[in-house]
């Protein structure tokens, strides 16, 4: 039996959704399910604002949320009135039964649970306070309840628990409790929805991740060397991993005074040889743009972990957006060509972090990796690779006989990257600047040779279109013509493949193509795509159509946009509706 | 004291056989004759050489100014950066590598205007870096406008009428944020100027030399040799430089400025404490890097 079950957890910040969403989500990955998960919680610091947290448990690969959940669990009735909708008919809504305080009538959670929907009134609060004496572990009330209810095994909870309370006292005594008081309740009660969880299958080997926890484990198994960043949401954490996991490893990390030492103490470090990064979002990267101009035109590797969150400005800096794709490709002064990656699932937050690495050393430039807070907040359950899939070393060292006067640091090569010197490497001596140069590095103002170092600059970055063992760009879905191609970049990917499952079954021929690697632009691939599309959309979330601009100057076509700045994830149904409306008029335009 | 004679053979005898043109670079100085930056060029080849750091295990670091073509007239690796940002890419430097000997230069526009920022935590990381301030009290390289350290009254093109503003004091502001050595020089008095480039880079630490540097041709008012070789006098010959109240006494007198090491003191490094959380957290210190 597959299993496809959506839980969603609201309440308020002091009520443990978020962590009761996170032992759930950690508990089914343990029992062998597939995750995705996404909380929404107000803003960065905490109060009593409502939390949702939301986990999607499938046996076969998922790629986005559900829009409607199949369990509801309500901690509090102000903050869960306003999903009850979102539960499907013959959904289970889990909500407190005996409130200590009078609720006016329509307050209660139970005035708005539709007929088609199953009401599971739990004395979520008194059960809470039977087991342990206090009021605080209804989380754990019911995440045992929903385990009881839906017969899912105890033990990988209570390993979550136990992990997650360690040395935490009476703190993992008492929520052991009320997990079992949850538990005999939910197993005694007599079940009417129809959600059921299937055996987990043959198991998954996975570990839960968020996107910014991908990239951190991504960096280390890199062999990242060196770390500097200043905090900003939603990267910040990349730092906070980072900062426990580099000293283990003998590796240095540094919380510089803004954004412009960051990058600039990132660049210091990468000329040294080092592997070095930084991690920021939109605002960080205007402040880094004028020292990327340098990395490039001095040709010093850096890697620059870009989280977006909603702009201009400060924006709404706890919400999800992609609008830095023009800043990130062209951002800062001159003829500045970087290596930009989107990664569009954990896994891909993964890979791209150890690639940036490789590809910053090898093509000696900054290379940026493109993250949102969706991403970079959203759990899913990714299956490791046995062995780090990363090389160790990229740079192209100088051979034996060319150190020693006359060394030319950007000499002219075949494939325009010049074999790199490294302080302290003895008669490799050179000077590296922003100001234009020659092969020796001395400056040089010439025509010819402004021109000739631009196109060394440009060209080189070529060879990362053919980058070894990266997906630079990816075709899903239907082979040959299709009604509706829909091109796609980043966290929106994976609405975009639900969305395509979707047409396949209203008998649309559909055809996703993801782009990871934005800049250089795989055109060649693209434009082949859109060859076999009646109509080319473009979801994306941002007002301006930043994807949509670029595959229109690079392929010179026309697509069709869909644009949303809601702060939140694409919609599903959303995109749907576009589809249908573009295969009418393809099969119109056919007929 | 009568001036002795110099004979210019018997000169350049001397400074072939002292090893220190090793550290200079075929590149000419591209400044103007009389600039007070070619004292600064010819001290710190001396200085390297007499400490026995090879050229290749040195790094001079700029940031953008007349000051800071700086690199391209010694033998050393060298970096070029932004304007400002000589610090944080030194900082960068030096926490990658540590076998590096790693001096940063540049002028007071560069380190207390544009880049401002980033010297008090350079100082009280106490990056274990050389700073070389280059203080003319004016843009060079732009043409001579008003910089934070030019003095009230100062006519420039971009204070036709005057500067307006109260200069900074460079001095007393690094030993507030907690440089460990901290001294000024003269670009007249090279010789002092070079011992002085020495002991501060073979000081342990953030170490921040001050460098008074007359701009022959945008400043024929202010800061001129003739001024200033008048207004520069020695330390007092009482002074204890393991005292900060004395040494933020020296710096308050921009009147007659003092020549010599003003404080100097020890603590441990940025890289000693970035040692300390790895064995806090059970790495080893040491591991290779990746470097040369
Ligand atoms: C971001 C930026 N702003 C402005 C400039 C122009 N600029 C170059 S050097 C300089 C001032 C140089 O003065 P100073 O740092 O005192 O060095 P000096 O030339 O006097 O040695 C300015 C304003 C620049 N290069 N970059
Ligand atoms: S402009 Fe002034 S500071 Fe610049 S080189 Fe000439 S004299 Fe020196
Ligand atoms: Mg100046």
């Amino acid at each position: 039996m597959k299993t496809d079950i959506q839980i969603a957890i609201c309440g308020s910040a002091g009520e443990g959704t978020i962590a009761a969403g996170d032992i759930l989500r950690n508990a089914l990955a343990g029992a062998g399910y597939r995750v995705i998960s996404f909380d929404a919680y107000p803003a960065e610091i905490r109060g009593f604002g409502k939390c949702v947290a939301r986990l999607r448990v499938t046996t076969e690969q998922a790629y986005s949320l559900k829009e409607k959940s199949d369990v509801l669990v309500c901690l509090n009735d102000e903050h869960g009135i306003p999903h009850v909708g979102e539960v499907r008919d013959f959904g289970a809504v889990i909500y407190e039964a005996k409130s200590i305080v009078h609720l006016a009538e329509g307050s209660h959670v139970s005035g708005h649970i539709r007929p088609a929907q199953v009401p599971y009134p739990l004395a979520i609060r008194e059960l809470s306070e039977r087991a342990t004496g206090a009021i605080r572990s209804r989380n754990m009330v019911v995440l045992g309840y929903i385990a009881g209810l839906f017969h899912l095994a105890k033990e990988p909870f209570e390993k979550i628990i136990n992990t997650k309370f360690k040395g935490k006292g009476k703190a993992a005594e008492d929520n052991h409790k009320a997990f079992d008081a949850g538990y005999e309740t939910g197993a005694a009660t007599f079940k009417l929805d129809d959600v059921n969880f299937g055996p987990p299958g043959k198991g998954l080997q996975a570990v839960m991740l968020n996107g910014n926890a991908a990239v951190a484990k991504g960096c280390l198994d890199a062999g990242i060397d060196n770390f500097f960043g200043y905090p900003i949401t939603p990267a910040t954490t990349i730092m906070e991993r980072l900062a426990v996991e580099m000293p283990k490893r003998g590796k240095r990390l540094l919380q510089t005074e803004d954004e412009i030492a960051a990058i600039s103490t990132t660049i210091g470090a990468g000329y040294t040889g080092a592997r070095s990064a930084t991690a920021t979002s939109g605002p960080g990267l205007a402040l880094m743009s004028e020292m990327l101009g340098l990395g490039i035109m001095a040709e010093v590797p850096s890697v620059v972990f870009v989280s977006q969150r909603g702009g201009p400005s400060t924006g709404i800096p706890t919400k999800t957006e992609q609008s830095d794709l023009n800043i990130a490709i062209y951002g800062g002064h001159g003829d500045a060509p970087r290596i930009v990656l989107a990664p569009t699932n954990v896994e891909g937050c993964y890979r791209c972090a150890g690639k940036a690495f490789e590809m910053a050393e090898r093509y000696q430039t900054p290379v940026i990796v493109l993250l949102d807070l969706y991403l970079s907040n959203r759990y899913e359950t990714v299956v490791m690779p046995a062995k780090p899939p990363f090389e160790p070393n990229c740079d192209k060292p100088v051979p034996k006989g060319d150190l020693g006067a006359g060394y030319k640091r950007f000499g002219f090569t075949e494939d325009d990257v010049s074999p790199r010197a490294l302080p302290g490497m003895a008669g490799g001596m050179h000077v590296v600047t922003g100001l234009e140069h020659n092969e020796l590095g001395r400056v040089n103002e010439q025509p010819e040779m402004h021109e000739a170092m631009s196109r060394k600059r440009h060209d080189k970055l070529k060879a990362a279109l053919q980058h070894p063992d990266f997906t630079h760009y990816k075709r899903f879905g239907d082979e040959g013509r299709v009604d509706v191609g829909i091109l796609a970049w980043g966290s929106t990917v994976g609405e975009c493949l639900e969305v395509m499952f979707l047409a396949h079954l209203e008998g649309i021929a559909c055809a996703v193509m993801k782009v990871v690697m934005l800049s250089p632009f795989p055109t060649e691939a693209v434009a082949a795509f859109m060859d076999d599309c009646d109509a080319v959309l473009v979801p994306e979330l941002n007002y301006q159509g930043q994807f949509a601009h670029l595959i229109q100057a690079e392929t010179g076509r026309p697509v069709h946009r869909y644009n949303r700045v809601t702060g939140t994830p694409m919609r599903v149904e959303d995109i749907m509706a576009q589809v249908r409306r573009l295969a009418k008029t393809a099969t119109r335009k056919a007929a | 004291m009568t001036p002795q004679p110099i004979y210019l053979e018997e000169k350049l005898k001397e400074v072939q056989e002292s090893g220190r043109l090793a550290y200079r670079s075929k590149s000419m100085p591209t400044w103007c004759p009389g600039c007070g930056y070619f004292s600064i060029v010819d001290g710190l080849p001396g200085a390297l050489n007499d400490l026995g750091i090879a050229p290749k295990d040195a790094v001079v670091v700029s940031g953008i100014g007349c000051s800071s073509r700086f690199p391209f007239f010694v033998n050393t690796y060298g970096f070029h950066t932004l304007h400002g940002r000589v610090l944080p890419v030194a900082t960068g430097i030096k926490t990658a590598n540590d076998a590096l000997t790693v001096i940063a230069v540049g002028g007071d526009g560069d380190g207390f205007a544009i880049g401002g920022g980033h010297v008090p935590h350079a100082a009280r990381r106490n990056v274990d870096l050389t700073y070389l301030l280059f203080d003319n009290g004016i843009y060079g390289l732009t043409k001579g406008q008003t910089s934070p350290t030019s003095s009230v009254g100062f006519k420039t093109p971009t204070s036709p009428y005057e500067n307006p503003d109260q200069p900074l004091n460079p001095l007393l502001m690094v030993l507030t944020y907690g440089a460990t050595w901290v001294g000024q020089a003269y670009a007249g008095r090279p010789q002092q100027l070079e011992t002085m480039i020495k002991q501060a880079i073979a000081h342990r630490g953030f170490s921040y030399l001050h460098i008074l540097s007359p701009c022959v041709t945008f400043d024929k008012t202010d800061r001129t040799y003739v001024r200033l070789g008048d207004l520069v006098r020695d330390l007092p010959a009482n002074h204890d430089k393991g005292d900060l109240g004395a040494a933020l006494h020296l710096a308050m007198d921009t009147a007659t400025p003092a020549l010599g090491v003003f404080y100097e003191t020890q603590r441990p490094t940025l890289a000693d404490a970035l040692d300390g959380l790895v064995e806090k957290a059970g790495g080893s210190v040491g591991q290779k890097r990746r470097t040369a």
